[in-house]
């Protein structure tokens, strides 16, 4: 068993997970455990095998070895009303005529075909639009939404089926520096509001630094976990990124801040 | 001159072939065009060729058994090439579709006197069309409208992206097995209408000129069942009026159709701006 039960109820445990992919081994004995309302970022260099992690845990490619539970199920697909899932930027065809209303009132919960019931459906996709800032977008094509909208769509349709764990795989690629704080900031803010359990793939050490509740660096085994603090230090960068790192700290919050980082400052350690 | 035309069994049928088959085929193809199927469904069209050559080749006076098997064959093994080789589904189907052609060419040069089918598959004959295709095709279009909108979320989640699809508990693989199924089943009964080579007129142009005008699903899916209905049955009546082929007057009438959409499209686009 990978995960104490004294630490609270587990979400997602892996235990000595193998990925192979193209007869090459991506993945090496893979041990890993996240308990419930944590916010996990898995770290670590191209190619280290961050992305595969992540759709091995959801069932997207085959394991060679070991096995997975998340929410207490043997695989991914027995709890998928149970879990969100932002992928890296989609590129929706403009062929494709799915507007965003329609897009995000696919996964509403209870709709069996969500454009007979439209009253109901638009009442909960409103509200969910203005908590995530997107209300102004329902009409348009998601074809047509840039990267950062896009995100913020993807993370909207996630919650609608109000899950317990959201998954992200760099949600943030292609998506400017602004765009991409502002982003973290709604994410900080869902995971504190929601008590979701987050667990997230990016390349930013500062966002992880500064939202994430644990850290898992990765090349294709995982080298070391643990609090930011501790993992983003300069030794440690310069073992998983073989080259010397340091994190830049964001020196300008907005005003909002994650539980986390709420919770670090009550530990005495400043993290803006 | 319609009571005329409509006195005729023979045309009576066709043009009930006709209006279920266009609007259906619309509805198909929005998710072909979409999902980028279209080659794929040239390909299941140009393969069926050797379907009927075998048929013919067995001594079968009706092939549209071999042919449908044969389609369905071609369709998994394409599907088959996909998923055990490295080459792009593009080039597959390239091959799939010269080497089908080939071989039904060849098969139906050894066979003397089939010259006239050859003709009757590759343009179509939707008048000679019988009571039984009328009820195949029936079939055909209420089981694939029951499957496409009691699929409907999943589709369009797959459409959209597959690994989404996968997380938001959709059964891909099944569910892209049993779409593939139908289209192949459609395009395989379409030929018998419209021909190998018109085929994909039918599924293609409708969905593609509704798109040009729709700025969502739910519109699109509307849009292109009507330009299917409408250019299907005037298709046919258009060919009966001035005796002409009847595949080759559908197919020109959804391009017509196809032409006043986009220019909607543009009339429209510059009305929004002036506006």
């Amino acid at each position: 068993m990978t995960c104490h039960k004294h630490k609270g109820e587990t979400a997602v445990e892996a235990e000595g997970i193998s990925v192979r992919l193209g007869g090459k081994l991506v993945l090496k004995s893979i041990d890993l455990c996240i308990h419930k309302g944590e916010a996990i970022a898995l770290i670590g260099p191209n190619g280290a095998g961050k992305t595969t992690l992540l759709k091995a845990l959801l069932g997207l490619l085959p394991l060679e070895t070991g096995r997975v539970s998340i929410l207490g199920a043997k695989s991914a697909s027995d709890v998928a009303n149970r879990i969100g899932y932002v992928p890296q930027r989609l590129f929706a065809d403009p062929s494709f005529a799915l507007s965003v209303r329609e897009f995000l009132a696919l996964n509403q919960k209870g709709v069996v075909w969500p454009w007979f019931s439209r009253k109901k459906v638009d009442l909960v996709l409103e509200k969910i639009a203005e908590e995530i800032g997107i209300s102004g977008l329902l009409s348009r094509a998601v074809s047509e939404l840039s990267g950062g909208q896009f995100q913020r769509v993807m993370i909207a349709f996630a919650l609608l089926k109000e899950p317990e764990i959201l998954f992200m795989d760099e949600p943030t690629s292609g998506v400017d520096a602004p765009g991409e704080e502002s982003f973290y900031a709604m994410v900080g803010e869902i995971h504190r509001k929601r008590h979701l359990t987050v667990v997230l793939v990016s390349h930013d050490l500062s966002m992880v630094y500064k939202h994430a509740s644990r850290v898992y660096a990765l090349n294709r085994e995982i080298c070391c976990q643990g609090v930011p603090e501790e993992i983003l230090k300069g030794e440690n960068l310069e073992r998983i990124f073989g080259q010397e790192l340091s994190c830049y700290h964001h020196h300008h919050c907005h005003g909002e801040k994650s539980i986390e980082s709420e919770e670090r400052k009550k530990g005495g350690q400043e993290v803006c | 001159m319609l009571k005329e035309m409509l006195s005729e069994p023979f045309m009576q049928r066709a043009l009930i072939l006709a209006l279920l088959m266009g609007p259906f085929c619309a509805l198909m193809g929005v998710f072909v065009t979409a999902r980028k199927l279209s080659f794929f469904s040239e390909t299941l069209a140009h393969s069926s060729l050797t379907g009927v050559a075998l048929g013919f080749w067995w001594g079968l006076s009706d092939p549209t058994f071999t042919q449908i098997l044969f389609s369905v064959f071609i369709a998994f093994g394409v599907i088959w090439l996909k998923e055990n080789t490295k080459l792009l589904t593009d080039a597959i189907m390239a091959v799939v579709l010269s080497g089908s052609v080939a071989a039904g060419v060849v098969i139906l040069s050894l066979m003397k006197g089939y010259r006239g089918e050859l003709h009757r598959y590759l343009f179509g004959d939707i008048l000679a069309t019988g009571s039984v295709q009328v009820v195949a095709g029936g079939i055909i279009v209420v089981l694939g409208t029951l499957f496409l909108f009691s699929k409907m979320r999943s589709l369009t989640l797959l459409t959209l992206n597959e690994e989404l699809a996968k997380v938001s508990g959709v059964r891909v693989r099944g569910l892209n097995y049993i779409f593939l199924l139908f289209l192949t089943l459609t395009v395989a009964f379409s030929v018998q209408l419209l021909g190998i080579i018109l085929v994909t007129s039918l599924l293609v142009v409708p969905a593609a000129a509704g798109r040009n005008l729709a700025h969502n699903l739910r519109q699109h899916l509307i849009l292109g069942v009507c330009i299917g209905f409408f250019s299907s049955g005037l298709g046919v009546i258009l060919s009966y009026y001035f005796d002409l082929p009847c595949g080759p007057v559908m197919a020109l009438t959804s391009i017509v159709f196809f032409i006043l959409s986009v220019l909607a499209s543009l009339v429209l686009k510059v009305f929004k701006r002036s506006n």
